[in-house]
């Protein structure tokens, strides 16, 4: 092969994980996993339906668990996100960070934030994590407080706080909602402020709890149309300091393109299934019966079943057929 | 020289990926720039690393030095390499 060859594929344009087709790789760049159901807060807008009580009765075991990670180490996944519900919560959460970041893959935490105390922190960066993403969806504590039913703005924010006088590096994630769409441009300045190195936000979902919700929570396309016009510009504003990230794609627009580009990622759910797309409801494996790599295997094939193209040309005449998401369907 | 801190690299049949987790950001590598990653992570200098091409690769024009300092410069511009 020429040499001249590397230089032209250096200049090839970059991508994301999720831009990534998956089809060429021999192992997923991202597995993100819903470590547990069980939350200490019961958010409006949730879409895992996490809450108090809320954990799956079948989570996997502290076998299968580490059996799962060291799957991902033998692949050299090289990325991965605990998620849940609240992944603090899990009583192995730091024996769990501890074995991903001891193996050199690089991990981030989404979080609350509100179990977040200075020694906690100072932890989480002894072990190396990438980064702690932390959804705070709004700029006050009134907003804030409304949202997330049984939070506290002033908790959430001393958790940011806490992590980045520890030298974690602070990711914001923001929901818009009726009650804190106008408050997204003072959103971002605070989130720097705290020290934020990427704010993160899109549309929310119906799904989950914002079923039984969204006539209170829903923003209309015109307030949409305002809230990404204010993240243009603060990304232009905040250019160098702080990443201003946002998908402005709506959902059927971005599963018709999935439909035809698979993601290089793996949604985990608390008992091991494992999900073609978090806006889905198919199920494409089972980590407690089969390998990762099998799954991996299988992974491009179930995005060609039939039922997944139906179920979005469905979603394309009953946009409200996302309340379903939560009843699996097992390719 | 080395692969930054959040820059993840792994072999492919078609070559290899680099991923720079920080900004989430992929970069296909095809078989000759997947072996210069490899060197690379494996400890080796620039210097070293030209060397070793320049057995492996014919470079009649005298062309290679330049290419790889080329594409070194590019892994850097991009935050994919740190010292």
């Amino acid at each position: 092969m020429a040499i001249t060859s590397v230089v032209a594929q250096a200049a090839v344009p970059d991508t994301t994980p999720a831009a990534t087709g998956s089809g060429d790789l021999g192992a997923p760049l991202y597995i993100a996993w819903q470590v547990t159901n069980e939350c200490n807060l019961a958010c409006l807008h949730c879409i895992e339906e996490s809450g108090p009580g809320k954990a799956f009765r079948d989570e996997l075991s502290e076998e299968q668990i580490f059996a799962f990670l060291r799957q991902v180490v033998e692949l050299e996944v090289p990325y991965l996100s605990f998620s849940g519900g609240e992944p603090t919560l899990h009583p192995l959460f730091f024996p769990m960070v501890e074995y991903v970041c001891a193996r050199k893959a690089q991990l981030k935490i989404e979080t609350n934030a509100h179990g977040l105390t200075a020694e906690r922190c100072e932890r989480l960066k002894r072990v190396g994590v990438k980064a702690v993403q932390v959804s705070l969806d709004g700029a006050s504590r009134e907003t804030f407080n409304r949202i997330r039913v049984r939070g506290d703005f002033d908790r959430a924010t001393e958790g940011i706080r806490n992590l980045r006088a520890a030298g974690v590096p602070v990711e914001i994630n923001y929901s818009p909602t009726l009650f804190n769409i106008h408050e997204i441009g003072r959103a971002v300045d605070l989130a720097c402020e705290l020290g934020a190195d990427s704010f993160y936000s899109g549309r929310t979902m119906y799904t989950g709890n914002a079923v039984k919700t969204w006539h209170r929570l829903a923003p209309s396309e015109e307030q949409y149309e305002k809230f990404f016009a204010v993240l243009h510009a603060k990304s232009r504003e905040y250019r160098g300091r702080m990443r201003v990230h946002f998908h402005e794609m709506g959902l059927l627009e971005e599963l018709r393109y999935r439909l035809h580009h698979p993601a290089a990622l793996l949604i985990v759910l608390p008992n091991g299934l494992v999900k073609l797309i978090n806006a889905l409801p198919f199920v494409c494996g089972d980590l407690r019966r089969q390998s990762l790599e099998a799954i991996w295997a299988h992974f491009q094939r179930a995005w060609q079943d039939p039922r997944v193209a139906q179920f979005v040309a469905d979603l394309d005449a009953d946009p409200t057929r996302t309340a379903t998401l939560h009843q699996w369907v097992y390719l | 020289m080395k692969l930054a801190k959040y820059t993840k690299f792994r072999e492919e049949k078609f070559g290899g990926v680099l991923f720079e987790t920080r900004a989430e950001k992929v970069f296909s590598l095809n078989p000759t720039a997947a072996a210069i990653v490899r060197a690379i992570g494996s400890g080796c200098d620039e210097a070293a690393l030209i060397e070793r091409l320049q057995q492996r690769f014919a470079d009649s024009a005298g062309a290679l030095e330049g290419e790889v300092r080329t594409f070194i410069a590019d892994l850097r511009s991009q935050g994919l390499l740190e010292d």
